[in-house]
């Protein structure tokens, strides 16, 4: 009696499968995630970056389009995606076909060519694969009404300090490695300069901490909504708050860590896209003079000597500009203080302790 | 049970004896206090958020509100959530349907568990569907030889945040058919069937007008969950904008991009657009009883 | 919750007239049976079945000692603790205020009346992720509410457990609501009549016969409150402050070890939080089922 129903039903089953397979995008001006080579036609690229570049990038990416067209008469349209470094990262790894990628820390680039999906040698790029610098500052309210100067005032008693999560944030990873260096430096008063010394003043900077976002821009977000003191960012997320009319002060403390993003194309996406022209050209345009001009608009220091000069007026020199090098590369940085029995994850442990028991 | 439920009619002048002995006892006011605090806590807890974001989002004009939402990938990131929530709103009235059916009329091994199961949904985070699905999807998911034997991409894309959402919404529908099809009097099926109908004709004939409202408030609870859908299409999408962003990653990005009035505004539309749904087939549900 | 689960009175009659109909095809193999079976099931298999199976293989894949050591780990059980302590609060409110609520839509007529009950309904149309926008709209430390609070009282509503019980309350408001109103308004009036004519005074007539029927629906829209929230993630993540070991609750922590490849903690804790919600979810089936089979009883 229920035959033809079942029937049908097994048959519309198999039609809505061909259905969502066919129109796997459904918009209406999709092209299949597989494309027709770069060679004639139009050609699409995907950018996976990390969050705080997204407004150079807004701007860079026409311009390209522009020279890709001008030299190939190919359009190029490029789907962006701007998540939290680490987010991006593993989201590459598991699958998420991102032709170039454009993020915070080299340790994220380093787990992609762990998974074999970037098999060249990016950092024989121009200055090193890395495409922007910034460094580690404050963002502080208007005024800088807690007189924030350096890494020492952090330590001032209810102090709310904001800094992402290093799970997800790269950022919050230059974060944590810059406040660490400059201690072991010598340059926190009341900390011994070695790793023990380092260690307290982590200690007590977390004990202040009192939102720890998903990623560099939420954090910056969440200051500028009127939470915490003081964030500890990128100097570069700072600038592009002031440009879009945020009214905040930009603090940089004497001495804090360089931070170097890199960039690469992942192979085996670049591949299978048929699309490894177009992305190597996208990268190349980015070290162009062009490309570090807008990067320095947008609050990056640029790795390119002559266009540092030219911005200098922007980017007032940092006494004590320490690299990961410091730390003995991401490769060794990475296990020791993030890894699960790293050292950040100690002291934060730690830090809940003592609060628990207050 | 259903959520949304509505009283069938307003209970005029009772006659409770309990009502009259607080009014005596309690005082005069027992009734006033108590009204005037519940209204007070939905004002609060409800209403004001709401006008918040109402404001929040007017607050530079309507002219503001219009040029903000009037951008490709805005449109782009609302037609990504329209078109998931109508595939999972069509396969899960067909199969809601199906499901519903073979639990009321058929008796198999096993029954009272997936009975269970039908709920899990409900109990499941968006963020551990989304896991689930990457799981089984992403590059190195169980599920992954299949899919790229088969030329689709599943995670970070299209198909894997129907998925998703296909999973969020599951249990509405079915709650929604099972009571009525019990309450349906098989006798009327038994009669077309004697009648000479075949099996789909009588489904067509007898059985589906009296499941039509049940579909109804099924599909609109499932429409406005799918609209809503953020946790799950976060994790398995990616938000890439113009590919996997949808009005709510949309949102989300605004915010991040810190474009108030964008967010603000999308936000309104989005959460107008479920409300008509949801309070639509309230209204409906009420005229009919 | 699929009601009852005793088989339908009229189940065999089916049976019978299915396999008369199926003479057409073969009389003995009731094929329309097994296909719409098999259809139902394989939908529930892909969407439901299997990816539950694979959250608990990918947690349980290094056995039980490890599944427990990550659910043990100092910021996941305190994600769990906050999760679980949190929706208590709300549970224990949203049920006081939900039954009130509904007592007041029910038993009293005032102006206005329609509206409310109407409102009731809006949070299930709300986006998760817009409450959270919302809330710190309203109450986040820049605005006039949160800025008051915070001045006055040193309260910080958003960024702490405060604003993951309001997100919470807002998101599970209509919960209790529905699940008491059609219970009350069923309430036979003349049970309360008959009591007061044999002398009850009211708060007797309250505990011994208005009381006793709510019980069940307080108790399972309780139920499933909380087991909305535990998994709670659009809006939280945006109201919370998402500090491991103070503000960050269970699904956030999920989220963070997903994100980074803490694959096995990730589903570890992703198995705690779906069996105790599922568990309660169960639990509040379960009481229906005895209510209902109690009163079938009664009524034989």
């Amino acid at each position: 009696m229920f035959f033809k129903s079942s029937k049908t039903i097994i048959i519309s089953l198999l039609l809505i499968a061909i259905l969502m397979t066919g129109c796997s995008s459904g918009k209406p001006t999709e092209t299949s995630s597989t494309n027709s080579p770069a060679t004639g036609g139009d050609v699409k690229l995907v950018l996976a970056a990390y969050t705080t570049p997204r407004e150079a990038y807004g701007e860079i990416i026409p311009l390209f389009q522009a020279f890709w067209k001008d030299k190939t008469g190919q359009t190029v349209t490029v789907e962006e995606s701007y998540q939290g470094s680490g987010t991006q990262s593993r989201a590459v790894v598991e699958g998420f076909e991102a032709d170039i990628v454009a993020l915070s820390l080299e340790a994220d680039i380093t787990r992609i060519e762990k998974a074999n999906l970037i098999t060249h040698d990016w950092r024989s790029e121009p200055f090193g694969g890395m495409v922007s610098t910034s460094a580690v500052a404050f963002a502080v309210r208007e005024g800088n009404p807690k007189n924030i100067k350096d890494w020492a005032d952090l330590l001032q008693p209810d102090l709310e300090v904001l800094t992402p999560n290093p799970k997800t944030s790269g950022g919050a990873m230059w974060n944590v490695l810059a406040l660490y260096g400059a201690a072991k430096r010598g340059h926190v008063e009341g900390f011994s300069a070695d790793d023990a010394g380092a260690q307290d003043f982590l200690l007590n900077v977390l004990q202040n901490v009192s939102v720890m976002d998903k990623g560099a821009r939420e954090s910056i977000t969440n200051f500028e909504k009127g939470v915490g003191d003081v964030a500890i960012t990128y100097e570069n997320e700072v600038l592009v708050g002031q440009q879009a009319g945020v009214n905040y002060q930009l603090v940089l403390p004497t001495s804090t860590l360089r931070i170097d993003n890199p960039v690469a194309i992942v192979d085996t996406y670049v591949d299978k896209h048929g699309t490894r022209e177009v992305a190597e050209a996208f990268v190349d345009f980015l070290f162009t003079k062009q490309a570090q001009e807008i990067f320095a608009k947008y609050g990056l220091r640029s790795p390119d000597a002559e266009v540092a000069k030219a911005t200098a007026a922007q980017y007032p020199p940092i006494q004590d500009l320490f690299t990961i090098d410091e730390f003995g590369g991401w490769k060794e940085a990475t296990p020791t203080f993030f890894g699960d029995d790293g050292i950040f994850y100690k002291v934060f442990a730690q830090v809940q302790g003592i609060q628990i028991n207050e | 049970m259903s959520v949304t439920a509505s009283p069938r009619s307003a209970l005029v002048k009772t006659q409770s004896p309990f009502l009259d002995w607080l009014d005596q006892n309690k005082g005069k006011w027992t009734k006033w206090t108590l009204i005037t605090l519940v209204v007070a806590y939905v004002a609060f807890l409800i209403v004001t958020p709401i006008a918040a974001l109402a404001v929040g989002a007017f607050e530079k004009g309507i002219g503001k509100i219009i040029s903000s939402l009037n951008q490709p990938d805005v449109f782009l990131a609302f037609w990504n959530t329209i078109w998931i929530s109508l595939v999972v709103v069509t396969i899960h009235a067909i199969f809601g349907t199906l499901v519903a059916w073979v639990f009321v009329r058929h008796r198999f091994p096993g029954r009272n568990l997936i009975n269970g199961l039908v709920d899990m949904p409900f109990a499941v985070s968006p963020v551990v569907a989304g896991y689930m699905l990457l799981l089984l999807f992403g590059r190195n998911g169980m599920l992954a030889p299949v899919i790229d034997a088969l030329g689709i991409q599943v995670a970070f894309a299209m198909p894997g945040m129907v998925l998703a959402t296909l999973f969020v919404t599951m249990p509405f529908m079915i709650r929604e058919l099972v009571p009525v099809l019990e309450a349906f009097d098989i006798r009327q099926e038994k009669a077309a069937a004697t009648l000479g109908a075949t099996g789909w004709q009588t489904f067509w004939r007898v059985t589906f007008p009296a499941l039509r409202w049940g579909m109804i408030y099924g599909i609109t609870l499932t429409f406005a969950r799918a609209l809503g859908e953020f946790g799950a299409v976060l994790v398995i999408g990616g938000g890439v904008q113009g590919r996997t962003e949808t009005a709510t990653l949309f949102i989300y990005r605004a915010l991040d991009e810190r474009q108030y009035i964008g967010a603000y505004s999308a936000a309104l539309v989005l959460g107008l657009f479920s409300l008509i749904l949801v309070l639509g087939s309230d209204w409906l549900r009420r005229k009919r009883e | 919750m699929l009601p009852h689960q005793q088989p339908s009175p009229y189940q065999n009659m089916n049976v019978q007239t299915t396999s008369t109909q199926t003479n057409k095809r073969n009389p003995s193999i009731p094929w329309g049976q097994v296909g719409l079976r098999s259809a139902a099931l394989g939908y529930l298999a892909l969407l439901l079945i299997i990816p539950l199976l694979i959250i608990l293989q990918d947690g349980l894949r290094e056995g039980l000692a490890e599944f427990w050591r990550q659910v043990t780990l100092p910021a996941a059980w305190s994600a769990l603790k906050l999760t679980l302590w949190t929706s208590t609060v709300m549970t224990v409110i949203n049920i006081v205020m939900g039954t009130l609520t509904a007592f007041v839509l029910v038993r009293y007529e005032f102006p206005g009346k329609s509206i409310l009950n109407g409102i009731i309904d809006l949070p299930l149309a709300i986006p998760t992720l817009v409450t959270g926008v919302m809330l710190v709209i309203l109450f986040g430390p820049q605005e006039a509410l949160g800025a008051w609070l915070k001045d006055k009282f040193d309260f910080s509503v958003m960024f702490a457990p405060p604003g993951i019980i309001l997100a919470l309350l807002f998101l599970t408001f209509p919960f209790v609501v529905r699940s008491v109103q059609p219970v009350l308004m069923d309430l036979d009036l003349s049970q309360e009549r008959a009591a007061s004519t044999l002398g009850a005074g009211g708060w007797t007539i309250f505990r011994r016969i208005i009381l006793p029927p709510l019980t069940l629906p307080v108790i399972t829209g309780g139920l499933l409150s909380f087991a909305r929230a535990i998994g709670e993630f659009g809006s939280i993540v945006i109201v919370a402050g998402n500090i491991p070991f103070r503000s960050q609750t269970a699904a956030v922590y999920v989220f963070g070890e997903v994100e980074s490849e803490n694959r096995l903690g990730a589903s570890a804790v992703s198995i705690v939080m779906v069996a105790i919600a599922y568990g309660l979810l169960m639990f509040a089936e379960y009481l229906r089922n005895r209510r209902s089979k109690g009163s079938k009883k009664e009524a034989v």
